[in-house]
């Protein structure tokens, strides 16, 4: 019974970060169907930014959200300027897209692995081992506020949708771009915006990663395929499905290693998630992704 | 008997009803024409009888053997095949390329290499000249000819065309009515057509079938129909249909 | 019935074909390669094989496929494990079944072949990463992380340039094959549009299947003859994600869809490889990042429209007219 316990409270927190992952993956894909494959090399960005910060300058982590947010969502809006934006008419959503972001995380690497080497780092900080008691079990501070920002991003994501003018010129160019053109809705700038979010969301999953895992240039693959995993199974758009599906894969994920070798339960979200794209392709809330 | 018949055919989208209990028979030889207002169910029955879609419930039967529920391809082979309102040419291949993808598929009906069915076709809808075009460089009405030209390389027994006429000029209009009741004459191929364009459907026509709400309203001649007050009605609203009686 | 020169296949090329692999079958001998060129040259057929056959799906059927190390490196451990258990057999025989069993992997993947576009492309990350990690930990058929040894000789390590030289010939013959016939014109109909090809009688799912699994198999023995080549072979190595990028990276730099562009993109590939990983290793995985980018963006045929593009000035030069007053 302990045992479960301590591994509900585990996946829950997991499931925060693996929300707050998703959400910048299913935004990018939902507004301009294009799968954002640098979406990981964004993350390990986010993670070494929030290193050089702390490392060097001595900024907590937590106080370095807006700066890394910042830094990404400039990011995000350059690659769409420079790259996206000059694909081929008709091959955004195709392979072209693919390969090219794919191209983008492998540049992503090689920087990182020229400025900081290809070694395991991590972000340690004064509480990085502090914990409390929770329902009987040792949580790690660190964790927690991890939860608490996977709680607080989404509520902040839907605000901006809902009730800012940017918010819902985004969700009228998601549901049919030519007819925000015809309105006078300026439609790249929309795009470029929502990839700016998008990749501004990844950059905070990388930092907020960076202070409970170890990482290094390759960090990110992982995580792109579970955002993955999330935004199909919880169906675009939803927040709420986004929320449901990172609980899923990380109860999934944390309790198969009751039945399955340690070694095997990164296999479990690889599994999970070719086994959604087959037989619920819709996710658990609708959106047809089949083409 | 009928070639092809539709028993108490549906098709439900959630709690719409986009083809509601329909029954209709195609002779061999015929041309039937499907009318009905924006919203009717024409081109969701038109997907349901080619296989593009599962039905809800009821089905479709080919010389009396039920091919629904078998997908859109093997229904090609066996005679059945449709072409659509919004062409959709294959952009990477050449006309010719286009319609012998096509004549590979005939399913024993038809002899001769593939690539010579499909330049003779070609010769029969008016293409003869532009084989080796890519689509794109066709105007509409010859991309118009080339979708009949596809469809008829795979020599059905069934063709099934969804507004063909619609969105060309009146000249080009004319021709391809005449190739349409060509197709019947010389080709022998029985046709469903959805048209909006009245003057066409009702001249090419042997009969009528009429579209309203996912259900069928009226059935006959070409005369026959727009005298049916049901149809007034779903065409000009209630007012009218009254004055007319 | 008498046999005729099949008409898609034109004598020239037929002819410039064959004289190109006689040349490549003679050339240790008569330039007297270098054991380190003979190495590099054996390595490059088999990464042309493996390319040539990820193009039939990648290219021809248009798609993208992420996971083609799962069957490269199950062909390899099949031909290990039949080589380790019956040592006097024929290693071509090994190889095969190495194929054979990367061919079936292949098909077990159907359920993935309804995805289309992107999807599958996730979905063949998600299974060729959970065959790496399964396989790793399946140390009675692959040694875990250990690894394998084989027993090869340096004989046949030697002999393996013409075995390789053979199996790219095959491949190269077959792609151009497929893209000439019937199979390649259906093939580009569902790339273009599954739907519209379905509405004309074309199955997706029966062509997808086939090529997926001829595409599996041929990967399969290319699998098998690294590994003989190598004589020792480790599951991370050949079922890592690298290897399944280095299929999309060799045909996309040498022209997706084109019949000879995965052989231009997999020599530039091994040749820079080499290059990169001797003098820059820092700088292996942007260059070629970089290369995807700008292919991508300005040459969707890669090296391939390169050459096309540099070739028409140059013909245009040639056929000038020979009157043609000089300025």
């Amino acid at each position: 019974m302990e045992r479960f316990v301590d591994l509900a409270v585990s996946a829950i927190l997991l499931a925060g970060l693996y929300a707050t992952m998703a959400y910048g993956l299913g935004l990018i894909y939902g507004v301009l169907r294009v799968v954002n494959l640098a979406h990981g090399g964004v993350i390990m960005a986010g993670a070494y930014l929030g290193w050089v910060l702390h490392g060097s300058l001595g900024i907590d982590p937590y106080l370095s959200i807006p700066l890394v947010v910042l830094l990404s969502f400039g990011l995000g809006m350059a690659m769409y300027r420079v790259l996206v934006r000059h694909l081929p008419r008709g091959a955004a959503g195709g392979p072209a897209s693919l390969l090219l972001l794919f191209g983008v995380w492998l540049v992503l690497r090689n920087v990182a692995y020229l400025l900081f080497t290809g070694n395991d780092q991590a972000i340690r900080t004064s509480y990085s081992t502090r914990s409390l008691l929770v329902l009987g079990t040792h949580v790690s501070v660190n964790r927690l506020a991890v939860l608490v920002i996977a709680l607080v991003t989404p509520a902040l994501l839907q605000l901006l949708l809902r009730h800012s003018h940017v918010g819902r010129a985004i969700r009228a160019v998601a549901q049919n771009a030519d007819s925000c053109t015809l309105v006078g809705v300026d439609v790249e700038r929309i795009y470029t915006l929502t990839f700016g979010i998008g990749t501004a969301l990844a950059g905070l999953a990388g930092l907020l990663s960076a202070t409970i895992f170890s990482f290094n240039p390759g960090f990110g693959s992982g995580e792109l395929l579970k955002s993955f995993v999330v935004v199909v199974l919880g169906g675009l758009g939803s927040v709420l499905g986004t929320g449901v599906a990172a609980l899923v894969l990380a109860v999934v994920e944390v309790f198969a290693i009751l039945v399955l070798p340690s070694y095997l339960t990164s296999a479990v979200g690889f599994v999970m998630l070719v086994l959604v794209l087959v037989f619920r392709p819709g996710g658990l809330f609708g959106h047809r992704v089949l083409g | 008997m009928s070639l092809l018949e539709t028993r108490a055919l549906s098709k439900h989208f959630g709690g719409l009803r986009a083809v509601d209990a329909v029954d209709l028979a195609l002779h061999p030889g015929e041309i039937l024409g499907v009318i009905g207002p924006n919203g009717a169910g024409k081109t969701t029955l038109f997907s349901l009888m080619a296989g593009s879609l599962p039905p809800s419930d009821g089905e479709v039967l080919l010389e009396g053997q039920r091919i629904s529920g078998q997908p859109a391809h093997r229904l090609v082979r066996r005679g059945v095949v449709r072409t659509h309102q919004i062409v959709r040419p294959f952009p990477n291949l050449s006309v010719l390329e286009n319609v012998t993808v096509a004549a590979l598929h005939a399913g024993g009906r038809a002899e001769g290499p593939p690539r010579e069915r499909a330049r003779e076709v070609l010769e029969f809808v008016g293409l003869g000249d532009r084989t080796h075009a890519v689509p794109g460089a066709l105007t509409l009405a010859g991309r118009k000819r080339l979708e009949l030209a596809r469809a008829l390389a795979t020599a059905p027994r069934v063709l099934l065309l969804d507004e063909v006429v619609a969105g060309v000029n009146p000249a080009e209009a004319m021709t391809l009515a005449a190739l349409i009741r060509a197709i019947r004459d010389r080709r022998h191929v029985a046709v469903i057509m959805i048209e909006h364009v009245m003057p066409a459907v009702m001249s090419l026509s042997d009969r009528v079938v009429v579209l309203d709400h996912g259900k069928k309203i009226a059935e006959g001649t070409p005369a026959e129909v727009v005298k049916h007050p049901q149809v007034i009605e779903a065409y000009l609203g209630k007012g009218h249909a009254g004055a007319q009686a | 019935m008498s046999l005729r020169w099949p008409e898609i296949v034109p004598p020239r090329a037929a002819l410039a074909f064959a004289a190109g692999v006689v040349a490549l079958a003679v050339a240790p001998w008569v330039l007297g390669l270098s054991p380190y060129s003979h190495n590099l040259v054996t390595l490059a057929f088999l990464m042309v094989s493996g390319a040539l056959a990820w193009n039939w799906m990648g290219g021809f059927v248009g798609q993208v496929s992420f996971g083609h190390a799962a069957m490269f490196g199950l062909g390899g451990f099949v031909a290990a494990r039949v080589l380790l258990a019956a040592p006097e057999l024929p290693a071509p025989l090994a190889w095969i079944a190495g194929g054979l069993v990367a061919g079936l992997f292949a098909l077990g993947a159907h359920p993935t072949l309804r995805l289309r576009g992107p999807y599958f492309s996730i979905a063949t990350i998600g299974v060729g990463e959970a065959a790496r990690l399964v396989f790793t930990y399946w140390e009675d058929f692959t040694g875990g992380s250990s690894g394998l040894s084989l027993p090869i000789d340096s004989d046949m390590k030697y002999r393996l340039y013409w075995w390789g030289l053979g199996l790219m010939a095959l491949v190269a013959a077959a792609s151009f094959l497929i893209r000439r016939s019937t199979l390649g014109l259906q093939l580009l109909a569902i790339k273009a549009d599954v739907d519209a090809a379905a509405d004309v009688g074309v199955s997706a799912t029966f062509y997808q299947d086939l090529v997926f699994c001829l595409s599996g198999a041929v990967v399969g023995v290319s699998g098998g003859l690294w590994a003989s080549y190598f004589s020792f072979i480790e599951p991370n190595d050949m079922f890592g994600f690298d290897r399944s990028i280095g299929f999309v990276l060799m045909t996309v730099i040498g022209g997706v869809g084109t019949v000879f562009g995965p052989v231009l993109g997999a020599i530039v590939f091994v040749l820079l490889r080499q290059f990169l990983l001797a003098s820059y290793p820092q700088l292996y995985l942007g260059l070629y990042g970089l290369l995807l980018i700008f292919i991508i963006l300005f040459e969707p045929l890669g090296l391939t429209g390169l050459l096309l593009r540099l070739s028409r000035p140059l013909r245009r030069w040639a056929d000038r007219p020979a009157a043609a007053p000089s300025p």
